[in-house]
């Protein structure tokens, strides 16, 4: 752990967690526990293998992706199968998405105005690359109910943060705190998607599911579903490793 | 007998008849140029909007034109297209695939839209191969051709022969990127189909966005744009269910309302151009009968009846009409030619105007249509028959001795 | 050699000689101004449908002059945004104008919780805006913009639409900043609008300037000064004290509205190339006309003439009175004709057409939504000049017919019947 690449926030961040797991007597953090959820795949940094298969009206697609991301941040992540498509690959560094077509040989960086665009035919847009590391920055979460095996908490937006839910509400087991659901909602808090998670395996010291399921409700018979093959965390990347040169060569 | 009177009486007073006439000839031919340069300004106009992109029908999955969505594609069936094609008014019919995604050259990126055409049936149907400032319109054969806009080459900084690659999501939800070579750089004077259209072939755009053999719209060009929506009704009988038939009024439903708001503007235009032309005929004819009186006086005077010299009158001007209408037919379409060829070339001061979807190009030119010489040719013979009558008609009225005495 | 000149005598015989056949001169009378009246009617309309087109479409668009760093009018390059200092205050200090309207606009995406489309954010000033745009005529007060800084925005109807959103509902607008990164900001729809103009109405979004320019990460910073005057005709004073006061700072320039929004220009320019053609041939019309009825007079005097040159007169003085004839009846044509067209100017300009009967409400010219009903405006100018025009070519048209007279010879012209 090289605490000298980490921005002050993050470290800021970093030291609030350690005092937070020091005092153990002290009430359930709903923000720290999200933002455990939501970074649950990344770590300080993660290299995963991983399928995709996409259902839409319009198209059946299997994927396989290998994937390396450090932090929030940085991520990367490179097709493997089908053979049609081997080497096609997406980088995303903080807010901007490029991505890399082996047939012309060219990275393509993607406007603003394409952010909204379907990632690799997916339900996942490039948008949600971007932003879904910011959940724990852009919400005040609430307890809604807690059971013996599980917690749900209401992420209510912060007034002026710029996501487009209504509302999104996570149930996380109480075990080993992975999420079981998460739904999203529009402003008139009519569920719009969910995302539900299962096949949680216990990888290094961290329980995280390994499946995890796209689900608009909109269109009841779409779904995309990831499904992670093999994932490793804290490994020795460095920030370079994403760039524009390593997106195109391998 | 009286015909041949007429017409000595016409020839013995060739000044008269002669600037009669040539009022004649001179409004009825200036009044046929004017309303074949409107005729003109309206077809421009109409084939600005409809020859440069859509067509005037275009056969497509119901409500595709609205949202334009990738999967409202159809496999265009050989029978349908030879049964449109038979129509007697269609002229050129033009499969296409659309296509929206990223065109890129070096660093710069921009949203285009891609539509798929074959070179040749596309000539057919719009006009783009018309606007080339460079390089040439896609070759015949299938290949990895591109015809772009002015602007948008400017953008990407592409000249003719120039790398580009398109990237889209395919129908299959994968990356469709391909490479493509500009092979022509066209300027429509449409902003916005010059800074984001390209033109390229149908079998190479239907393969990077994986959909072999589809194709979204078939653009029809007809014979007579101004029936398209009657003809587009009659196609649609032809279609299976789930298609439709649009013609450019519903296409383009701001150029609809540009035609009928031209169309009022060129009723006014045309009523004073009908009042001009008909009060200087008016103001002639009357004059030449009114002047002679005193000479109808003196033929009643010798025992013509009056309603002989009423008819007299009538057989002159008649004639004389008929002979100046004939001359100024063919001096009006002469001119109306003369400005259908050549016509008058603003480019110097007007650059190209876009217009409710279409693009008018700064020039006034002409177009012959039978309207514009039979209905100033009807009417005007019906002014200067009234022009004659009215005169002769006061002077048949009175006394012999009277009509002498004036005047 | 002539003694008889030019004088008060001279028009007074043509007035009488015309009035000797009344019919023929109240005929010619009633073409010409029939047509005088005709042609200065239209064009004022025309006149006063343009500066409608031009006043809406610079209110809507970039002010009748404006202020741009570099090419931006053509390349529309967002980067090209500039601080406008004091130039504001400035500008709006200058005799003439009625507002600046600083803008900004940044290309960029719309999200809502189930849709995005491409969008332009337009940052602009709440206050200045509402009172000019024509865009914001039909927004009621409270749907407008609160405040340069807030997270209100306006929105065209269509977008409104495609994102399934309505009034008050959120969404997120992503631009590009200027060192590249991608920025999100939440607005809330206050009010919609529609311009009929399809592409606008499906991608304007108006929100306060100061919050789009802290997007674009270039606060306080403007792509566009936009200058409205009070009168059109004020341009010509207010561009080079404009100029003026950005001459410290030569990467930014004034232009006008019509190199701003060259569409709109030479849409107008065009069809007001086609309307000069018609009057053209309708004034070509009326001279046939004075050439006939002067060249009919003509002839049938050709007696009288020889009686006037056996009595003395000289061929000149029988081609000045031709002369003075028209001179006498065109005089008297634009006179009655500059009556009538301004009766009807000011039946056009106080009642108008209304195109409603034809067209629906929302009409597009050259990129300008205009009103379904046409009004005229006064062009006295023009007006004026048109009647020198006339009396120029019922001149000209009497020349071959004075030609003719002062070629009668007394004893043929005696014979003549």
């Amino acid at each position: 752990m090289d605490l000298r690449r980490c921005r002050p926030a993050r470290l800021a961040a970093l030291m609030l967690a350690l005092t937070l797991f020091a005092a153990p007597a002290a009430a359930l953090d709903l923000r720290q526990l999200i933002r455990g959820v939501e970074d649950q795949y990344i770590g300080l940094s993660s290299h995963a293998r991983m399928r995709m298969e996409v259902s839409t009206e319009n198209w059946q697609r299997s994927l396989t992706m290998e994937a390396w991301s450090v932090g929030r941040d940085h991520f990367l992540v490179r097709i493997l199968e089908p053979p049609k498509e081997r080497g096609v690959a997406t980088l995303k560094v903080v807010q901007e998405v490029w991505n890399y077509l082996p047939k012309v040989d060219r990275v393509i960086k993607v406007p603003p105005s394409m952010m909204g665009g379907a990632w690799m035919g997916s339900h996942i847009t490039n948008n949600d690359l971007v932003k879904a590391a910011h959940v724990d920055e852009d919400y005040d979460f609430a307890l809604l109910e807690e059971t013996d095996t599980y917690w749900r908490i209401e992420g209510l937006p912060r007034p002026e943060a710029a996501v487009v839910w209504g509302k999104i509400v996570y149930q996380v087991r109480k075990a080993d705190r992975v999420p079981l659901q998460v739904d999203y909602f529009d402003e008139k808090m009519v569920k719009v998607r969910d995302i539900r998670f299962e096949d949680v395996r216990k990888v290094g010291d961290r329980s995280i599911p390994l499946r995890m399921t796209v689900q608009p409700l909109d269109k009841p018979r779409e779904r995309t579903l990831l499904q992670y093959e093999k994932i490793e965390f804290d490994l020795p990347l460095e920030k370079d490793f994403f760039s524009l040169r390593n997106l195109k060569s391998r | 007998m009286l015909l041949t009177l007429a017409l000595r009486n016409i020839w013995r007073n060739k000044r008269r008849s002669l600037l009669t006439i040539s009022a004649m000839v001179v409004s009825s031919s200036l009044l046929i140029l004017a309303l074949g340069v409107f005729s003109g300004m309206l077809r421009d106009m109409l084939a600005s909007a409809t020859e440069q992109y859509h067509g005037h029908i275009v056969v497509a999955r119901q409500g595709y034109q609205d949202d334009r969505e990738m999967f409202a594609n159809f496999a265009p069936d050989p029978d349908l297209l030879q049964r449109l094609g038979r129509q007697p008014e269609v002229v050129g019919l033009s499969p296409r695939l659309r296509g929206f995604g990223l065109v890129s050259h070096g660093s710069s990126t921009y949203p285009a839209e891609l539509l798929g055409i074959r070179p040749q049936a596309e000539r057919g149907v719009t006009t783009l191969a018309g606007h080339l400032v460079a390089g040439k319109f896609l070759a015949a054969e299938p290949g990895d051709g591109a015809v772009l806009g002015r602007g948008l080459a400017k953008k990407l900084g592409v000249a003719v022969g120039d790398e580009l690659v398109f990237v889209t999501q395919a129908a299959d939800g994968s990356f469709g990127n391909d490479l493509l070579t500009v092979s022509g750089i066209c300027a429509t004077g449409d902003s916005g189909h010059d800074n984001s259209l390209l033109r390229v072939g149908l079998p190479w755009l239907q393969r990077v966005m994986v959909l072999d053999g589809r194709v979204h719209e078939l653009a029809i060009a007809i014979r007579e744009p101004m029936q398209a929506a009657a003809v587009a009704g009659q196609l649609q009988r032809q279609l299976p269910a789930g298609m439709e038939a649009l013609d450019w009024g519903q296409l383009l439903p701001e150029m609809r309302e540009v035609i009928a708001s031209f169309d009022v503007s060129r009723m006014i235009i045309v009523v004073i151009l009908y009042f001009a032309a008909g009060l200087g005929i008016l103001n002639t004819f009357f004059m030449s009968v009114l002047e002679r009186t005193g000479e109808f006086g003196i033929m009643m005077a010798m025992g013509m009846r009056p309603w002989r010299v009423r008819l007299l009158v009538m057989l002159e001007t008649l004639a004389m009409g008929l002979l100046s209408l004939v001359l100024g037919l063919g001096l009006g379409l002469a001119m109306s030619l003369y400005m259908a060829h050549h016509g008058i070339d603003l480019s110097g001061s007007i650059t190209p105007v876009t217009y409710a979807g279409g693009t008018i190009l700064p020039r006034l030119g002409a177009v012959l249509e039978i309207d514009n010489f039979v209905i100033p040719a009807a009417l005007l013979l019906a002014v200067c028959l009234l022009a004659g009558f009215l005169p002769a008609n006061r002077a048949a009225k009175l006394r012999p001795v009277e009509a002498i005495r004036e005047e | 050699m002539e003694h008889g000149t030019w004088n008060i005598d001279l028009l007074q015989l043509a007035w009488r000689n015309l009035w000797r056949n009344r019919r023929r001169t109240l005929i010619t009378l009633a073409a010409i101004s029939l047509s005088v009246m005709l042609v200065q009617a239209f064009h004022n309309l025309s006149f006063g449908v343009y500066a409608r087109m031009i006043d809406s479409g610079v209110r809507a668009g970039a002010g009748h002059l404006a202020v741009y760093r570099g090419d931006y009018v053509q390349s529309r390059d967002e980067k090209l945004a500039y601080d406008p200092q004091e130039l504001v205050a400035r500008i709006s200090q200058t005799p003439g104008v009625e507002a600046v309207l600083p803008r900004l606009y940044l290309p960029g995406l719309a999200q809502s919780s189930r849709e995005s489309r491409g969008i332009v954010l337009t940052g602009v000033d709440p206050a200045a805006e509402r009172g000019i745009n024509p865009f914001l005529k039909n927004l009621p007060p409270e749907k407008m913009l609160r405040d340069a800084a807030g997270r209100d925005a306006v929105v065209g109807a269509r977008l409104l639409r495609e994102l399934k959103i309505e009034e008050g509902s959120k969404f997120v607008v992503t631009v590009q900043n200027r060192d590249g990164e991608l920025v999100n900001e939440l607005f809330r729809v206050r009010g919609v609008v529609e311009t009929g103009i399809k592409e606008l109405d499906a991608s304007l979004i108006l929100v306060g300037r100061e919050r789009a320019a802290s997007m674009g990460g270039v606060p306080g910073e403007v792509h566009e000064l936009a200058v409205i005057l009070r009168r059109a005709a004020d341009e010509a004073a207010v561009f080079p004290a404009v100029e003026t006061l950005v001459q410290g700072r030569p990467e930014l320039h004034a232009v006008g509205w019509e190199k701003a929004m060259p569409n709109l220009a030479n849409s107008i320019k065009l069809d007001y190339a086609s309307q000069k053609f018609i009057f053209v041939v309708i004034l070509l019309i009326v001279t046939i006309g004075v050439v006939n009825t002067l060249l009919m007079s003509v002839m049938e005097r050709l007696r009288e003439f020889g009686v006037i040159l056996a009595l003395g007169a000289t061929p000149g003085r029988l081609r000045r009175m031709v002369l003075a004839e028209a001179l006498v009846l065109g005089v008297a044509a634009i006179f009655i004709g500059s009556l009538l067209g301004s009766l009807a100017t000011w039946y056009l300009v106080e009642v108008g057409i209304d195109l409603r009967a034809f067209v629906p409400e929302t009409l597009e010219f050259g990129g300008v939504v205009f009103e379904p009903v046409l009004r005229a405006a006064w062009d006295v100018a023009w007006m004026a000049r048109i009647a020198v025009y006339v009396v120029g070519l019922a001149l000209l048209a009497s020349l071959y017919p004075a030609v003719k007279a002062g070629r009668t010879r007394p004893a043929e012209a005696m014979r003549h019947v």
